[in-house]
């Protein structure tokens, strides 16, 4: 248990750092560009503070969420799924593997033409790419760790006369938690990846990439970085404050 | 549950690891599987848990040729078979609930097994956080759980220190006495085998074949094995042991032929 915490303050303290670091550089660019070009930090900090009051940025927010949450929780469910079932057939466990790291390869974002096409303007085709970015790393972390569950984990079951629901359920599962979730912050990663660049070449409703692109577009510098803010705090609250913590409700027998 | 072995070999591609073996072990019989590391007698135990087909011959329970594994022979392994994301005493009641029991008798069940084995209060624990031999406690509780008929056991103290060790197989004692399944033993401690079994097979290198078998008999046993000297002297000698300080030379030839063959 103190181990634990130690670490959290250590990496807490190492989070604090780095984000002033990144703001004392672009700090020192702002002071060198033309102010229309770069703006300051407090002038980027106070458009966010408009932002946060105003109506419109909450429904981007939403949208932008309501999409995150569509494409990278149907990707969760059916890189599990997937990755269990591959992971316990031998026969066509190692094809499978080859196609993910053929497919993975591709930038999800590369998909947006044909999606626009095939699924019409709209939330699908940014959803759908969105789902592309984050099932491959899961399905391929499961995989792989379903391949190498324990012998014994599994005899155990069979000789206690589990079913095959209940391997599943009970061993398989479990067993895989703990690269699934390092898999599906991988995911995380690149799901958040597509869904803005999506958004802003997309362009439909409000989102977070589109309100990016826009003010791109209207050469209004301070809107891009308040922009950018948001889209790097936004990850790194779901990745370090969200994900870790149900890495540490799931994981919790490995913490005591 | 008697236990047959008919003729039974078993070969993994090329390799050859046993060899028309034939055997009855009689319902309620203790027997113990003695023999090199290596030589297929954790095969044999396989077998008859149904995790492993012969590849001629049969191996039959109660005339009915094992297919697949049951709960009624149940396999205790050497370690790291409990679950180490399920506490004590998950990892005991799963054993029932994997039978469909539901899971609120499962769970009462697993207590009272948790304190005949002696880990009362360690209920809320997970394996890593107790001890090896408090682990292999658990295991025997989730092994008895199931009232098996068969209880096979996989070397199942080979982990443990030497004290560790005789605590437990005094467990084990204990309850095999109470609930009297048919026990198979696979172990390389000749001591262990003569302490628990009324019976013991001494097993050759692969392919395995029986090079001896001694009939203890189900007498009252202690630790002190003082009265099986000359059994204990003739299957560690069988074993490729040294027992006879007088021949130092030959037994150091014989060690050197067993390394290289």
């Amino acid at each position: 248990m103190s181990s634990t915490s130690t670490y959290g303050v250590a990496s807490k303290r190492a989070y604090v750092l780095a984000i002033a670091f990144i703001l004392f550089f672009w700090q020192v660019a702002a002071w060198f560009l033309p102010s229309f070009l770069m703006p300051d930090v407090h002038v980027a900090l106070v458009r966010l503070g408009q932002e946060l009051t105003s109506s419109e940025f909450y429904a981007g927010l939403r949208n932008s969420m309501g999409r995150l949450g569509a494409g990278y929780g149907a990707a969760l469910v059916a890189g599990v799924v997937l990755g269990l079932v591959g992971g316990t057939l031998n026969s066509v466990r190692s094809t499978l593997k080859a196609a993910i790291i053929i497919l993975q390869s591709i930038p999800s974002i590369a998909w947006v033409p044909l999606f626009l096409i095939l699924m019409g303007f709209g939330n699908t085709p940014i959803i759908v790419v969105v789902a592309i970015g984050a099932f491959f790393p899961t399905a391929l972390s499961v995989m792989n760790a379903t391949e190498s569950v324990e012998r014994v984990h599994i005899d155990a079951a069979r000789v206690m006369g589990a079913s095959r629901t209940q391997m599943l359920k009970r061993v398989y599962f479990p067993a895989v938690t703990p690269e699934l979730i390092t898999g599906a912050q991988l995911a995380f990663g690149n799901a958040w990846r597509a869904l803005i660049s999506a958004e802003m070449i997309v362009g439909f409703s409000a989102g977070l990439g589109k309100s990016l692109a826009y003010s791109g577009e209207i050469a209004d510098m301070t809107g891009v970085m308040t922009n950018i803010l948001v889209i790097a705090v936004l990850a790194a609250v779901i990745d370090q404050v969200i994900l870790e913590r149900i890495k540490y409700r799931l994981l919790r027998y490995q913490y005591v | 549950m008697k236990l047959h072995f008919e003729r039974v070999s078993k070969s993994f591609g090329d390799l050859n690891v046993i060899d028309r073996f034939d055997n009855t072990i009689a319902d309620g019989e203790i027997v113990a599987l003695v023999g090199p590391s290596g030589c297929g007698k954790s095969t044999l135990l396989h077998m008859v848990a149904g995790l492993e087909q012969a590849t001629h011959g049969r191996v039959q329970a109660d005339d009915q040729d094992i297919e697949r594994p049951s709960p009624k022979r149940t396999l205790v392994f050497q370690e790291h078979a409990l679950y180490p994301w399920m506490t004590l005493l998950e990892n005991v009641a799963v054993a029932l609930e994997f039978q469909g029991q539901p899971a609120e008798h499962a769970r009462n069940e697993a207590s009272i097994w948790l304190e005949r084995v002696k880990l009362a209060g360690f209920e809320g624990y997970y394996p890593h956080q107790v001890s090896g031999g408090m682990r292999q406690r658990c295991a025997l509780a989730r092994a008895f759980i199931a009232r098996p008929q068969v209880l096979l056991l996989d070397e199942p103290f080979g982990a443990l220190d030497a004290l560790t060790r005789m605590t437990l197989q005094s467990v084990l004692k204990d309850l095999i006495e109470q609930e009297r399944p048919t026990v198979v033993l696979v172990t390389h401690d000749v001591d262990e085998a003569l302490y628990l079994a009324d019976r013991v097979l001494v097993f050759s290198q692969r392919p395995a074949r029986v090079m001896r078998e001694v009939t203890l008999g189900h007498i009252p046993k202690t630790h002190d094995l003082t009265a099986f000297a000359d059994v204990r002297r003739e299957v560690l000698t069988l074993l490729g042991i040294d027992t006879d300080t007088d021949t130092t030379p030959s037994a150091t030839q014989r060690e050197a032929q067993g390394e290289t063959s």
